[in-house]
């Protein structure tokens, strides 16, 4: 458990074996979604085997970013002090158009604003040198 | 077919808890000792007879093992031990695992316990953050997720998709806070109204203060023994008549549904070992950290139909007198949330339920219980049916 000290500060992702190849696409502004060559699942997030055949045969593939609000939860009583000053912000539940769902919240809207079912697109937040943060916008027209 | 089962192959022959709420200067050692020395002497046994343990996590003395703490604290040297964790459903777990232990010979008496200091012993916001802790580090935690969040996402699809109303949600609270009312030790023991449930601070949508749980301190224990020996226990021996788990993902991203959860397939399990259905189950404690989450285990747990928790809670179905009275304590939403000891507390209401001893509560010729726990946002599951002799 943190000290309160570090309760204070935002968690950071700390990119392992698996991951690194995610995180560093995500510096560069790209998501790049698993595709397995052996039975064609797609899959978030990076793992070096494949969820469902269990195969090795892995190719990363850049998303196209957008997907739907599947569902979400506007947080007005921050989990901790480090998100206090963020409150009120929306989680949501995304569900890409490949297909794989991933959690995240949202920018550039007002969270009340945000709905089930609303088209959003990913753009990255960098928070470090070394990772930015996937969320989301509103795709506007 | 394989016949292996735990059913009736062991009871629970001592509950025991200790001062609940809010107990200040008491570590969560303490509160655990409390309810042991209290569950065995409802057992009619010493320490010494105590040769398994099995316990939860504690948030605020965060032992790596809980059990083995806590037999040096109480003086024990135990020959089967281990400290569970798999969140929420951690309680109904130790009941199933200690029931195969009991059959199989790996202990005689198992002691299953919990205790934690949530309320006094942590610093309110270090309670959130360790909470929030148990989420991802990397695809969930940078997010700000709240422990209600993920909750709070599959009611809101539930909502979305079956229609289930902000009010249906609330006539939850009211119910359980209505059952605290009766229970002596209660935490929370002021009337609520549906109205005063809306009109409360929103804490993360479609979730108000009142549809959360509390945080609380509090210490639960058990004794379980092998049926054989039940039979010359000094209480009334209630056997485990089935069990059941289910784990269905780690990041709630990767959950199969987010509106139907494992507790469909682990209470499967648990009726199918039983030979029971839900129509025969007298009293459940539905694990209850929020309103939504007992609209959607009601559904889960085969109480009524996929989509119809809204509906039936609104029909008084889960109040005494009704299809399934359940929490009739008042829960971890009105009666003590202490954390992984908050489901042990719908098994003490399980055990007083079918000894009769549930006064104005009382759940009228109980004879066949079942408890659901779960959690870290419906990823663990875990069902336990609990049945008088009769039921045997």
């Amino acid at each position: 458990m943190s000290s309160l000290q570090q309760a204070h500060l935002k968690p950071m992702p700390m990119p392992d074996a698996d991951s690194a190849e995610l995180w560093k696409g995500l510096k560069e502004g790209k998501l790049f979604l698993q595709h397995c060559q052996d039975c064609n699942h797609i899959q978030y997030y990076h793992q070096a085997i494949c969820r469902e055949c269990l195969g090795e045969n892995l190719v990363e593939k850049e998303a196209s970013g957008r997907g739907l609000v599947y569902s979400y939860s506007v947080v007005y009583r921050a989990p901790g002090p480090a998100f206090k000053d963020d409150t009120p912000y929306a989680v949501v539940l995304v569900e890409l158009e490949e297909g794989p769902r991933m959690i995240s919240s949202m920018v550039d809207v007002a969270a009340e604003d945000v709905g089930f079912d609303m088209k959003v697109e990913m753009v990255v937040e960098p928070v470090n040198d070394e990772i930015s943060l996937p969320r989301f916008r509103p795709i506007s027209r | 077919m394989d016949t292996k089962t735990i059913r009736g192959k062991a009871a629970i022959i001592g509950a025991g808890i200790s001062p609940l709420g809010k107990v200040p200067g008491k570590s969560p050692l303490w509160l655990a000792a409390q309810a042991t020395k209290e569950a065995l002497a409802d057992a009619g046994l010493v320490k010494g007879d105590i040769d398994g343990i099995l316990s939860g996590h504690s948030f605020a003395s965060p032992f790596h093992r809980f059990s083995i703490a806590l037999s040096e604290y109480i003086g024990i040297t135990p020959t089967f031990a281990n400290n569970y964790q798999v969140s929420g459903a951690t309680a109904a777990t130790m009941f199933n695992t200690a029931a195969a232990a009991l059959e199989c010979g790996l202990a005689k008496n198992i002691l299953i316990v919990g205790g934690d200091s949530m309320l006094s012993g942590l610093n309110p916001e270090l309670a959130m953050r360790a909470m929030t802790e148990s989420r991802d580090q990397q695809y969930e935690m940078p997010f700000g997720i709240p422990a209600a969040n993920t909750f709070a996402m599959t009611a809101h699809r539930h909502m979305k998709d079956y229609g289930t109303t902000p009010e249906q949600l609330a006539k939850v609270a009211v119910i359980q806070r209505n059952n605290a009312i009766k229970t002596p030790g209660a935490q929370m023991t002021a009337p609520i109204t549906i109205e005063d449930v809306l009109s409360s601070k929103m804490v993360t949508s479609p979730y108000h203060k009142l549809d959360c749980s509390l945080i609380s301190d509090g210490g639960v224990a058990f004794i379980m023994t092998s049926a054989d020996r039940a039979k010359d226990s000094k209480s009334k021996p209630l056997y485990i008549l089935g069990g059941g788990e289910c784990y269905t993902h780690e990041h709630l991203f990767l959950a199969p549904s987010i509106v139907s959860t494992g507790a469909v397939q682990s209470s499967k399990n648990a009726y199918k070992m039983a030979g029971v259905t839900p129509d025969d189950i007298d009293f459940a404690g539905v694990y209850d950290c929020f309103t939504g989450t007992v609209i959607m285990m009601l559904e889960d747990l085969g109480f009524c139909k996929k989509g119809e928790g809204g509906p039936f809670v609104e029909a008084g179905e889960i109040e005494l007198g009704g299809k399934i009275p359940i929490n009739t304590h008042g829960g971890l939403l009105s009666h003590c949330h202490p954390g992984i000891p908050g489901s042990l507390l719908h098994f003490y209401e399980a055990v007083k339920q079918l000894r009769g001893r549930a006064n104005q509560q009382q759940v009228k010729g109980a004879e066949l219980a079942l408890v659901h726990s779960l959690g870290a946002g419906f990823a663990t599951h875990a069902t336990t049916i609990i049945g008088t002799d009769v039921t045997l």
